[in-house]
């Protein structure tokens, strides 16, 4: 629970015509990761149309609606090269003919919007004392159009119109459109193309269609709309009508697709990564959880009878950093560690940091947000989480668990102090004590997390960083030095000589290793070495000053309740009762959400960031899982 | 902040070449070549000289100044951060016309993922996605839905109407110097004259450049190209633009110019040339800005466009040497 689980380097040579094969059982099988470099040319190409071809029925899925997919048979082989190029191709045409119609249905979504406004515009339009039909004759003096063009191009269109002597009016504006005349002197040979060129298409112009008869008669235009409504109208349910039926026509060869995508996908996978080869020979490289060895060898010879060669060995100083993590909890710890991995994941033989912020998190939220109603009703608000929420269902019970353990510490039960006795005291009543606490609470926290990312940086073999640098032993020296220096000086007994002589030496130890770890010239490393080693002193105690908050939000929370209290006071008792559900509500939701976040604030920032650099590698074993989703941009 | 950014751009100081030192890396041997290179805070450079890649050396190239400007922007916030960082957002740009060109002309997605840059830290697209767009209006649409959305929106529209390249590739410009111009503006007047011009150089040189480029070479109506001028720009304001896109001819465009700008182009005679000129002296105040005291973001600024520059001239000296090219030759070229 602590640490990744230990990994096996794993090398498997199989011959060349069977690499689809061996893929697929190491997908079945479930616990290889594949790393290292990959070099096979025929392998990179099935990989290009294995991703091409998921592409495109990832988007035909999504355009059709449909996401369903038949179930993997037990003894399905992986398509060949040629055979996945057959099914890329036939993708290919389905997702042209789809893409024309989402093409042509998003043309027609806008053509709608666009048509909406011009309903508007119309109306405009008639009330002005202009003869579109005349202003817009082509044997006029006048060059003149009406369009619309997106309203932050105005100004820019204008003033390059005004150099070809143009003028541009605005007579209407919808959304982020403008509707505009613009007009200028028509040229001898009647072409306005030569004065300005490409201008207005750059611009996003687009043409306003006016009926001639518009200001003789103004039905003329409502009629005009109505039928470019229903024709528009007509062309969706026809479109809607050719998307049902590219699926209908299309939807069995596509499962099978689906699942044929799903086998080659293996493949695909270790052909980016760990899949390198020469001739007849293929290997296949990456990781095996140790406990998941024995099973893959059994598989092998079942599968293969000898026609491969497995190599396992423990992983090796030139490993590291590259070792995938494989990370196991158990249940109750689960949904607490969605929010480490926001945050990264532990690199092998790092101290994995989920216990540790289960409980931190939990008991920062319960001191900041002690009270036993607050608390239950979180309790129950989290247990009735469910779809997208639920992963936090658990959290958020724990969270009121330890809301309500603290409300009893505290004595308070909906912001009524007099209801129970307190175990131990409310926040309001000594208040210096809570800060105190706080701060030592801070100050143990991080002493934990230097402690931790010392025993980090020696499982890293990097004993100079765990011993001489600012966030290993060094600052840790300097860092409880100097408390005891700053508490002789507050309890005015003087800093004392050890206290101060050990914290000089330990930021002396500190700068001179930020030193020798900078690059650049004698001058640079200087400043860094300074620059750095003040920075991580002064952090030290910032972030423990960082932990007043705890005591801060515990004395907000009372003092929410007063205030909430304060004016029910004033009113009657219906208003009273009112005052005071509407306020608890406030101070569950608003409160609760800001002290949730700040907890996670503490934990990242003063905790993780001190140990935890998030950047180890997931382990990631082949699977076959029917083709994930997947997003655009 | 201020201190230390000061610092860190004084320190940095000491990365750019001097002319003398360039002139060493075009005189000095081939097997010498990376250890020179390495001594000069090269390393990156030093490995792939050999390479016959000639884009991997442009990635080194982009990769170095990423680091530079991740280090620089340490300290900075709001909008000067995001200046910054708007500023380093050149290079995903670039990634998204490569895209685009790329979806043209009907590339693979392994071949365009080879001309693409590893922005690392400063990525934000999903270019993976991205390639598997089956035509450039799909492309478009997906890329109205990333943090380019501004840049790509007017692109799109333009493109869908007219199909022409050189209008995407010109409206994505304008749209993101207009981004740029706008975010400056929001600091000049923290960051002080300093930093209004060097954006007086780059804007004044883009727009005088594009106008004589759109104008001449291109032969687009003088309405057309004034819109696809950046205004409002620095020197050359809005009034004097209007006027120069109706010249017809290099010549007169020139004699039209403010005095700041017309003194370095004397005898200018081709497009190229005003370029360069212009460069040169935009250059010389970048070089002026670094040594002085000034505003730190200013400085950041100026030492980020010299190192771009002396980088970028290198880059040709590697390349004319592995070519063989004549030292004469090299040596024109990189200007020493």
């Amino acid at each position: 629970m602590f640490k990744a689980k230990p990994m096996l380097k794993v090398e498997l040579l199989c011959l060349a015509s069977e690499t689809q094969e061996m893929a697929l059982l190491l997908a079945r099988h479930g616990g290889f990761g594949p790393a290292g470099k990959a070099g096979v040319a025929s392998g990179e190409h099935y990989r290009e149309l294995y991703l091409e071809a998921a592409a495109r029925l990832d988007k035909i899925m999504e355009y059709c609606g449909h996401h369903d997919a038949a179930p993997i048979p037990d003894d399905a082989i992986a398509p060949n090269e040629r055979e996945l190029a057959g099914i890329n191709h036939r993708l290919q045409e389905i997702w042209q003919a789809c893409s024309g119609c989402h093409e042509q249905e998003t043309r027609m979504a806008e053509e709608k919007e666009r048509l909406a406004m011009l309903r508007e515009t119309y109306a405009r339009l008639s009330t002005l004392a202009v003869d579109p039909a005349r202003l817009l004759r082509r044997d006029g003096l006048l060059d003149t159009r009406l369009g619309q063009i997106p309203a932050g191009n105005l100004k820019r269109l204008g003033d390059a119109l005004s150099v070809a002597g143009y003028l541009l009016t605005v007579f209407d504006r919808a959304g982020d459109q403008a509707f505009v005349v613009v007009a200028g002197p028509r040229s001898e040979d009647g072409q306005a193309a030569n004065r300005l060129g490409g201008l207005l298409t750059q611009a996003g112009w687009r043409d306003l269609p006016v009926p001639p008869e518009l200001r003789t008669d103004p039905s003329v235009a409502a009629r005009y709309l109505e039928s470019e409504h229903g024709r528009l109208e007509a062309m969706v349910a026809d479109h809607c009508e050719l998307r049902q039926q590219h699926w209908q026509q299309h939807a069995l060869w596509l499962r099978q697709a689906a699942v044929l995508l799903t086998l080659a996908r293996p493949l695909a996978e270790s052909s980016l990564l760990g899949l390198s080869g020469k001739g007849q020979l293929a290997v296949f490289s990456g990781w095996v959880p140790e406990g998941a060895a024995g099973a893959l060898k059994e598989a092998l010879a079942e599968r293969f009878h000898g026609r491969y060669l497995l190599v396992t060995h423990a992983p090796g100083p030139e490993d590291t950093g590259k070792v995938p993590s494989l990370l196991t909890y158990p249940a109750w710890l689960r949904p607490f560690t969605g929010l480490v991995k926001s945050y990264g994941v532990p690199r092998y033989g790092e101290f994995d940091p989920a216990l540790l912020f289960a409980f931190g998190y939990v008991l920062l939220f319960g001191a900041m947000f002690g009270d036993v109603g607050h608390g239950a009703v979180l309790l129950v608000g989290a247990m009735l989480l469910h779809g997208r929420l639920a992963w936090l269902r658990w959290v958020g019970a724990a969270a009121g668990l330890a809301s309500i353990g603290f409300g009893l510490l505290y004595g308070s039960v909906f912001g009524y102090e007099a209801l129970i006795a307190p175990v131990w005291q409310s926040p309001m009543h000594d208040p210096t004590r809570m800060l105190w606490l706080a701060v030592a609470f801070g100050a143990g926290f991080i002493s934990v997390t230097l402690l931790i990312n010392i025993y980090n940086r020696l499982s890293a073999k990097r004993p100079g960083h765990a011993f001489l640098a600012g966030d290993g032993l060094a600052g840790l020296v300097f860092y409880l030095a100097a408390i005891a220096g700053l508490s002789g000086l507050l309890a005015g007994e003087g800093a004392g000589v050890l206290s101060a002589v050990t914290a000089g030496l330990a930021l002396i130890a500190m700068a001179t290793w930020a030193g020798r770890e900078a690059s650049g010239p004698v001058g640079e490393r200087l400043v860094v070495a300074l620059v750095e080693s003040l920075e991580t002193a002064i952090n030290l105690f910032a972030n423990t000053l960082s932990f007043l908050r705890v005591a801060a939000f515990s004395l907000n929370h009372v003092a929410l309740t007063l205030a909430v209290f304060t004016i029910a006071t004033g009113l009657d008792t219906m208003g009273h009762g009112v005052a005071v559900v509407l306020g608890n509500i406030v101070i569950i939701v608003l409160e609760g959400g800001i002290v949730a976040i700040q907890a996670l604030r503490l934990m990242y920032y003063e905790g993780f960031s001190r140990f935890f650099a998030g950047d180890g590698v997931e382990f990631r074993p082949l699977k076959l899982v029917l083709q994930e989703k997947r997003s655009g941009a | 902040m201020h201190v230390y950014l000061n610092t860190r751009v004084s320190l940095f100081k000491s990365r750019l070449w001097p002319e003398a030192q360039v002139s060493e890396l075009i005189d000095v041997s081939d097997a010498a070549l990376p250890g020179l290179l390495e001594r000069r805070g090269l390393r990156q450079l030093a490995g792939g000289y050999a390479d016959d890649d000639p884009r991997s050396l442009e990635a080194r190239i982009v990769a170095i100044l990423l680091e530079e400007t991740r280090i620089l922007l340490r300290p900075l916030t709001g909008a000067a951060r995001q200046f910054l960082l708007y500023w380093i957002g050149r290079f995903e740009v670039s990634n998204v016309k490569s895209l685009i060109r790329a979806k043209m002309a009907g590339e693979s997605a392994s071949a365009t993922a080879a001309r693409l840059l590893d922005l690392g830290y400063f990525t934000h697209l999903d270019a993976d996605a991205l390639m598997r767009a089956e035509d450039v209006a799909e492309l478009m649409r997906r890329l109205e839905r990333t943090t380019y959305a501004e840049i790509v929106r007017n692109a799109r529209q333009a493109f869908e109407e007219s199909h022409d390249p050189f209008i995407l590739d010109a409206t994505l410009d304008r749209a993101y110097y207009d981004g740029l111009i706008r975010r400056a503006r929001a600091i000049e007047p923290e960051a002080g004259p300093g930093f209004g011009r060097l954006m007086a150089d780059l804007i004044d040189r883009l727009n005088l450049v594009w106008l004589l480029r759109y104008r001449f070479n291109y032969g687009l109506p003088p309405a057309q190209v004034y819109y696809l001028l950046l205004t409002p720009g620095y020197r050359l304001v809005p009034s004097l633009l209007r006027t120069l896109v109706g010249h017809d001819d290099l010549a007169a465009v020139l004699a039209g110019l403010p005095e700041a700008l017309a003194r370095p182009l004397v005898g200018a005679a081709a497009i190229p040339e005003v370029s360069a000129r212009l460069e040169r002296v935009a250059m010389d105040h970048a070089g002026t800005l670094l040594d002085r005291d000034g505003h730190p973001l200013a400085r950041a600024l100026a030492y980020l466009i010299l190192r771009e520059s002396g980088l970028r001239d290198l880059r040709g000296i590697l390349r004319g040497r592995r070519l063989g090219l004549p030292t004469g030759d090299i040596r024109l070229a990189a200007g020493v």
